[in-house]
């Protein structure tokens, strides 16, 4: 009897032995858990890069280079630059668009306009997949309780078959019921982490645009005060 | 107005997907190899199973070994050279699990010498051989191995020469076991008996730890006549705790009944024996506590 139990009790064996659902639970625990992880690895080497891109920019925008150099090497670098230099970009061709002479207000405003609309954009994929974190860390271990719950029903109900019932009949199912749990677990516990984590590097990253944003419809309002500059730009 | 800024490619899609691969490859390995499911368990068990035993069978099984076997010291260290040449047989049974090479040889030997040392050893050997082969075989199972239930190693033993010899020597070795037999059986007999009382000493013993709590916890009423004794008949619980209470036959004073009876709901938990079967003893306890000492 007690030979038995213990041989039954290797991890490889409990999951084996598990009813369809709850085996059902845990192939949908362990997806989860793979997706989450791809998305965690994939966030994690997209933020580290945007924060990296971001902090180049800013020191080379504040540097004070010249801004239509600037433009010329976002607009040419487009697909590999940061958000933040897209957002340069945006905002600059959309100022440079609109010649000397014309009144600065509308220009200001479609020009903070254009930049809103790529900040949006950005925003939206660095913001992208953290939802999924978000709901794999709340539902998992819902469901790894739920592959529990069944699994222990079953295991009691077997026990109802039984005339004599001992810890040895319970407990093989019980173990194997856990395991749900616990996977559900392993599935929610990174994701949570990893969501509060980039949540957190995310919003940093947008008051950083926004108050880039202004600063550079700022220093662009200043340059139609010197409408001389302007020639130069086409 | 403003042109979509190119879809930017996301960087290590693959990357990730093989580091969240290698994260779960990781962590299922940890589970099955790192922790040791399967050889935890046996090893708590087998502890849980043999604790109690060892204590009676072998200390009993210790002086009849020493009694019958003379040359005992000497033999059990060169073992394996007595016993190739003179002892073909019991040696499959001492070693449980020989080197494989080993066994070829044991064979030829059992062709090529068995005729010279059947005729030259066994014939004297029946009674008197019978002791020094028999110890050894008795102290490589029992000493090494102490765990080993007395009653698992002698069936093995009495079985396992029976068929091997069989074929060959049928008389003699008859004789050899049922003498092997009847001494195994005295052997068993004897530490049953050593079994016996020292499971009776230890029933009294707990007894007398019994009377001796209860009697520190009664208030002695003062000065009765004479030594009355009050008799309970005490239910017990496993675990010492007291289910009933119940007077057999009153002292004649029952302000002594009264406290005796007191005192045995103090005295509770009563001292049991640790080991579970000699509760049997204790479920039904019968107790008589006099005035005096």
């Amino acid at each position: 009897m007690s030979k038995t139990i213990t041989q039954d009790l290797s991890f490889l064996h409990l999951i084996g032995g598990a009813s369809l659902p709850v085996q059902l639970v845990m192939l949908l625990l362990l997806l989860a858990s793979l997706v989450s992880w791809w998305f965690i690895f994939r966030k994690l080497f997209t933020l580290r890069q945007e924060i990296k891109q971001t902090d180049e920019f800013e020191s080379v925008f504040w540097r004070g280079s010249d801004l239509n150099a600037l433009y010329q090497r976002a607009a040419s670098a487009r697909h590999v630059a940061g958000s933040m230099e897209r957002i340069f970009e945006a905002g600059f061709r959309e100022f440079t668009k609109y010649q000397s002479g014309v009144d600065i207000g509308p220009v200001m405003d479609s020009t903070r306009g254009a930049m809103r609309a790529v900040y949006q954009r950005e925003m939206d994929r660095l913001e992208s997949h953290l939802s999924f974190l978000a709901t794999v860390g709340s539902v998992s271990p819902y469901v790894g309780l739920f592959g529990t719950v069944w699994g222990i029903m079953n295991a009691f109900r077997e026990l109802s078959n039984v005339g004599q019932a001992t810890i040895a009949h319970v407990a093989p199912g019980i173990a194997e019921a856990l395991i749900a749990t616990a996977m559900g677990l392993f599935a929610a516990i990174p994701a949570v982490i990893a969501y509060n984590r980039y949540a957190s590097d995310t919003a940093q990253l947008a008051t950083r645009y926004e108050s880039f944003i202004e600063e550079v419809s700022n220093v662009l309002q200043r340059r139609v005060a010197k409408p001389r500059d302007m020639a130069n730009f086409s | 107005m403003v042109r979509l800024p190119g879809n930017k490619s996301e960087p290590g899609k693959l990357r990730a997907a093989f580091f969240a691969l290698l994260v779960h490859v990781v962590f299922l390995a940890l589970l099955v190899f790192g922790l040791n499911w399967k050889n935890e368990a046996p090893e708590a068990l087998s502890v849980d199973l043999w604790a109690d035993l060892p204590s009676h069978p072998i200390k009993p099984a210790a002086p009849v070994a020493k009694t019958t076997s003379q040359p005992k010291p000497v033999k059990p260290q060169p073992q394996p050279q007595p016993q190739q040449k003179t002892q073909p047989q019991p040696q499959p049974v001492i070693k449980a699990a020989p080197p494989p090479v080993r066994k070829p040889e044991i064979a030829l030997k059992d062709k090529t010498e068995k005729p010279h040392p059947e005729k030259e050893v066994k014939k004297p050997e029946p009674v008197k051989k019978e002791a020094p082969k028999e110890a050894p075989t008795q102290k490589t199972v029992e000493k090494p191995v102490p765990k080993e239930a007395i009653k698992k190693p002698e069936p093995i033993k009495k079985e396992t020469p029976k068929i091997e010899p069989a074929k060959k020597v049928e008389q003699k070795d008859d004789a050899q076991q049922r003498a092997e037999a009847h001494k195994q059986a005295q052997q068993q007999e004897q530490q049953m008996a050593a079994a016996q009382a020292r499971a009776m000493g230890e029933i009294e013993k707990y007894k007398a730890m019994i009377q001796a709590k209860i009697r520190s916890r009664i208030i002695m009423p003062p000065d009765l006549p004479g030594n009355p004794a009050a008799e309970f008949t005490v239910t017990l619980l496993p675990g010492g705790d007291v289910l009933t209470v119940i007077l057999r036959k009153s002292s004649g004073y029952p302000v002594f009944d009264d406290a005796v009876e007191r005192a045995i709901y103090l005295a509770k938990p009563l001292p049991l024996p640790p080991d579970p079967g000699l509760f049997s003893a204790f479920r039904n306890l019968n107790l008589a506590v006099y005035y005096r000492e």
